[in-house]
This record gives structure tokens, C-alpha cells and sequence, in this order.
């Protein structure tokens, strides 16, 4: 080595990587059919095509803050149901509170519905219940088992064994071990784990809007479809504000409940 | 001593019913605003059957006779790998702008965090929505949507992940008369590369999940292909794309697993 610096023997075990990878970038950018100057043209089109939208049509801005409430219920309820599913399928996931073969195939459920992307779970409920909030909400239900079932049943997992023999020992039943000996335990990181799915599904409750649960999105598709960029650019600022507002809100409660310890 | 045991359980209860008894209510009052019955749902179960029946059993003739639907499998994992690949390009050297250890400018610095800041609070859907009128429908918008989606979701965590990087090895060579860009070489870059590479390989994981989402509002791919079975009402068609997505999402998980393990397992990084 000696005084050479950058010597090329450091970076030569990276060759063979690095090849690989621009090769299939190459391959993926002629099937999108784009290049890296076609990228950047596109990328300043879109953004040209942004500040063309201003200025907001602020008129419409009172029309749009019941879509905007409706979103924001569809996204609570579907939460609010979404853990209570999650919860049930949780506990029967959990290997030290069920059936070796019941956790299996629960878990099997659990991991099918995380491969189905909400909109699809949307759209076939659209298919099947007709349009409206109803789908949505239950569509968001259904998202949230995937997520929220299984991190909570990896918690239930880590829970001592001990505690629920000791809880048995003394005559509690299934129920009452789930009750006072899992809830409070499992309590704390439920709260964040819903918290953090609420922040998701505000986002995901606007597309699905868009596509027939009603609320902003629907609105922000509709001013699309009609072209009136300006209206569209308002129900943009509006969910802007309502993503911004639960993030900051979901990161203040899950602070307050690590720092004081609630729900003990 | 007995009294505060008496006393103490009855206050906790108190508590905890007052705060179910509020939850519920306002539960049930967003219900009835929005007009939702939870019990409709098993109520009007003998719709999801008929559709049930409608879908069953998936048609996979479709994957021959449909050219385009293989065509579109690899343009939704080209979209997604593109969107990642050159989203967390820009991500990473907008980290950098956006990073107080790696910036000395706090101008620069205030307005690439609040760019990122901005990206991320809009959702993709409006990107698409934008991408589509300005350079029309298909897999370029999908891509340059996923791009823009990137930066946003982990523009502001590459920068928490540069913020966190130790500065004593920096300060280290700097003292020695390391330049600034040698400072982020081998000090910071060396410390943050595995954690970055996870995070990209998991968003990759995230990307082709929103790729499927946008295909339906006219970014190309296999979400496109499900709107066009639905739309047409071909719903054995539909049920074929489904599982060929549910597919695709499995051995994505499966492979940014692999890989990450792969690559970070070995600690061949260093």
C-alpha cells in the first residue's frame, strides 16, 4: 500500500456489484422507456406543471373541509375496527396462548393479507357492497391486520411464560389470562403500533377516496377530471395539512405515553 | 393501609370506564356520521359471495392469451426498482444538503429540509394524478411518481441517519487535516451505508405495493391490467391478477430480505 491512497484493490470486490446493477437499471429503464435526461425533463415538467396550479382556488376551500372530515373518520373507524380485528387474530397467533395448528394457519392469514394492497381489498368490496364509505373503512380494517396482527403477535409472544402459568396456577382462566395478564403488558406498544398504522391509513384513506370511498380524494380526483388545477391544487394544501397534523399528533401521543408511562 | 388498597383499585377503575365509555361513544358517533353499521358488514355477507362465486377460479389462460399482462409484471418491477434506485439518488444527496453535520450552510440546509419536509407530506396519488397530465399516462409517469414518493419517505430519515452518524472519528481525521469531502468519505459515509442500504432495500419492498396502488389511477404496470379486467367485468381474469400480484409482493418481501441479509450479514461494507 505505502503511499498510494486510492488504490484500486479497495474498490475492486465492488466491480462485480456494481456492474450487475447498472445493468439492470439499463434493462429497467428501456422498459419504462426512459433515460436519465428524459428523467430530469419529466421530473421539471411535473414540478412546472405544479406552480402552474397556483394559486389555490380558496373558495372552495370551505367546500372541501366536510370531504376532508370524512376522510379523517373513515381512516379513525377503519383504525379503530382494524385493531379490534387485529387483536382477535393477534391472540391466535400467538404461540404461547394458542394452538400450535390454529396459529399456523392464522398466521398463514396474516401473512396473505399483507401481500393484497389495500386498494385492491377497496375495490373488491366496491365490486361486491357498491361505492361509498362503508368499503373504505372496511377495506382499511382489513389492511391493518397484516400489520398491526402481526407485530402485536410477535409481542404477545415475547411475553414470560411464567406470568400465565403462575396466573393458571391460581385458577384463571383463558379469558381472564388474556384480560389482566396480556392486555396491560401488550398495552403500551398496541397504542404505538395504532397510532403509526392511523398515520397510514390517513395517507391510503385519500387514495382510496379517489377511487370511490368518497372524502378528499374523491374531491382531488374529481377538480383532476374536470381540469380545475386550481380547485385540485386546494384539496392538496387541505391534505397536506391533514398528513402533516396526524403525524405531528400521532409523534406528540406516542412521546407522552413513552415518557409518563399511562396505561399501566 | 386497608383503605389505600380499597381505595386505590376502585380510582383505576373509575378511570378506565370513563375512558372506554368515552371511546365508545365517540366511536359510535363518527359511526353514525358517516352512516357505517360494523354488524352491515355480516348483514349484507351474501354480497362478497356472489362475488366470490364470480371470481372462483382464477383464469389463468389470461397470461396467455393477454400478451400485455406479462409485459406489465416486469414494467410494474422495473417502475419500482427505477423509482428507488433514482429516488433514493436524490434522497441521499438531498440528505446531504439537508444534514447539519455534513453542511455548513444553514441556508442550504433550511431549504433542503424544508423541500423534504414537503415531499413527504404528499401522498403519491397527487404526484400520479400531476405525472399523468404532464407527460401522459403509462410507465413513465408510474416512475417518476415513484421517485418523487422516495425522496419523500426517506429524504427525512436519511438526513436523522447522517444527523446520527458519531462525529468523534470525523473530528478525528479533520484535526489531522482531512478535507471536508474527505470527512464524509471515510468517516461518515463508511457509518451510515449499512443502515442506508437496508432502508432502500425495504423501500423497494414499500415501492412495488404503491406501484400496484397507482397503476389503477394510470401509471401502467399490473394495477393497470386489474382496473381493465374489473372494468370489463372478466372477474376470473381479475382473480388471476390478483394472485400474480399477491405473488410479486411475497417474493419482493422475500428477495429485499435475502439481499439485505446478503449484504449487511457479512459486514462486507467496511
Amino acid at each position: 500500500m505505502g503511499t498510494k491512497k486510492y488504490s484500486f484493490k479497495r474498490y475492486r470486490k465492488l466491480l462485480l456489484p456494481l456492474i450487475l446493477l447498472l445493468a439492470v437499471t439499463e434493462g429497467a429503464a428501456i422498459v419504462c422507456g426512459a433515460t436519465f435526461e428524459k428523467l430530469l425533463q419529466g421530473l421539471s415538467k411535473g414540478l412546472s406543471f405544479l406552480l402552474y396550479m397556483f394559486p389555490p382556488d380558496w373558495s372552495a376551500f370551505a367546500e372541501m373541509l366536510q370531504p376532508a372530515v370524512e376522510s379523517i373518520l373513515i381512516a379513525f373507524l377503519g383504525t379503530v375496527f382494524g385493531a379490534i380485528l387485529s387483536i382477535i387474530f393477534a391472540l391466535f397467533a400467538a404461540s404461547n396462548l394458542s394452538n400450535k395448528y390454529v396459529r399456523s394457519i392464522v398466521r398463514f392469514l396474516i401473512g396473505f393479507e399483507r401481500s393484497i394492497p389495500e386498494i385492491v381489498i377497496l375495490l373488491l368490496l366496491i365490486a361486491a357492497f357498491g361505492l361509498g364509505a362503508m368499503a373504505g373503512i372496511i377495506a382499511l380494517s382489513i389492511g391493518c391486520i397484516g400489520m398491526i396482527g402481526k407485530l402485536l403477535g410477535d409481542t404477545i409472544e415475547e411475553i414470560d411464560v411464567i406470568m400465565m402459568e403462575s396466573m393458571e396456577s391460581v385458577g384463571a382462566n383463558k379469558l381472564q389470562i388474556i384480560a389482566f395478564g396480556v392486555m396491560p403488558q401488550i398495552m403500551p406498544s398496541l397504542i404505538s403500533y395504532v397510532l403509526f398504522r392511523f398515520e397510514i391509513n390517513i395517507r391510503l384513506s385519500v387514495i382510496l377516496g379517489a377511487v370511490g370511498a368518497g372524502g378528499i380524494g374523491y374531491e382531488l380526483e374529481y377538480a383532476f377530471g374536470l381540469l380545475e388545477y386550481h380547485r385540485a391544487l386546494t384539496a392538496i394544501l387541505i391534505i397536506m395539512i391533514m398528513v402533516f397534523g396526524t403525524e405531528r399528533l400521532s409523534l406528540m401521543l406516542r412521546n407522552k405515553i413513552k415518557t409518563e408511562g399511562v396505561l399501566k | 393501609m386497608s383503605q389505600l388498597e380499597i381505595i386505590l383499585p376502585s380510582k383505576k377503575y373509575k378511570q378506565r370506564a370513563t375512558t372506554f365509555l368515552v371511546s365508545a361513544i365517540v366511536v359510535s358517533v363518527a359511526c353514525i356520521y358517516m352512516k357505517f353499521n360494523p354488524f352491515g358488514f355480516f348483514a349484507e355477507f351474501h354480497y362478497v359471495w356472489d362475488l366470490l362465486g364470480d371470481m372462483l377460479w382464477p383464469n389463468y389462460r389470461v397470461l396467455s392469451d393477454n400478451s400485455s399482462l406479462v409485459w406489465s409484471i416486469l414494467l410494474t418491477v422495473s417502475m419500482a426498482y427505477l423509482g428507488t434506485l433514482y429516488g433514493s439518488f436524490i434522497g441521499v444527496i438531498l440528505a446531504f444538503l439537508a444534514a447539519s453535520n455534513t453542511m455548513p450552510y444553514k441556508i442550504v440546509r433550511m431549504i433542503a429540509g424544508a423541500f423534504l419536509s414537503l415531499m413527504r407530506v404528499i401522498p403519491a396519488l397527487v404526484f400520479i394524478l400531476i405525472f399523468v397530465i404532464a407527460v401522459g399516462p403509462g410507465p413513465f409517469a408510474g416512475m417518476l411518481t415513484m421517485v418523487i414518493a422516495t425522496v419523500g419517505t426517506f429524504g427525512k430519515l436519511f438526513t436523522e441517519i447522517i444527523e446520527n452518524a458519531e462525529s468523534a472519528p470525523g473530528e478525528a481525521i479533520f484535526s489531522v487535516g482531512a478535507s471536508r469531502v474527505q470527512v464524509i468519505r471515510f468517516s461518515i459515509i463508511p457509518q451510515i451505508l449499512p443502515s442506508l442500504i437496508a432502508n432502500v432495500l425495504y423501500g423497494f419492498d414499500v415501492n412495488i405495493r404503491t406501484v400496484i396502488a397507482l397503476g389503477i389511477f394510470g401509471g401502467g404496470g399490473i394495477g393497470f391490467e386489474f382496473q381493465m379486467a374489473k372494468s370489463v367485468l372478466h372477474y376470473k381474469d381479475m382473480t388471476a391478477v390478483i394472485t400474480i400480484m399477491i405473488v410479486l409482493i411475497f417474493l419482493s418481501e422475500k428477495l429485499s430480505n435475502y439481499l439485505r441479509k446478503k449484504i449487511l450479514g457479512e459486514g462486507k461494507l467496511r
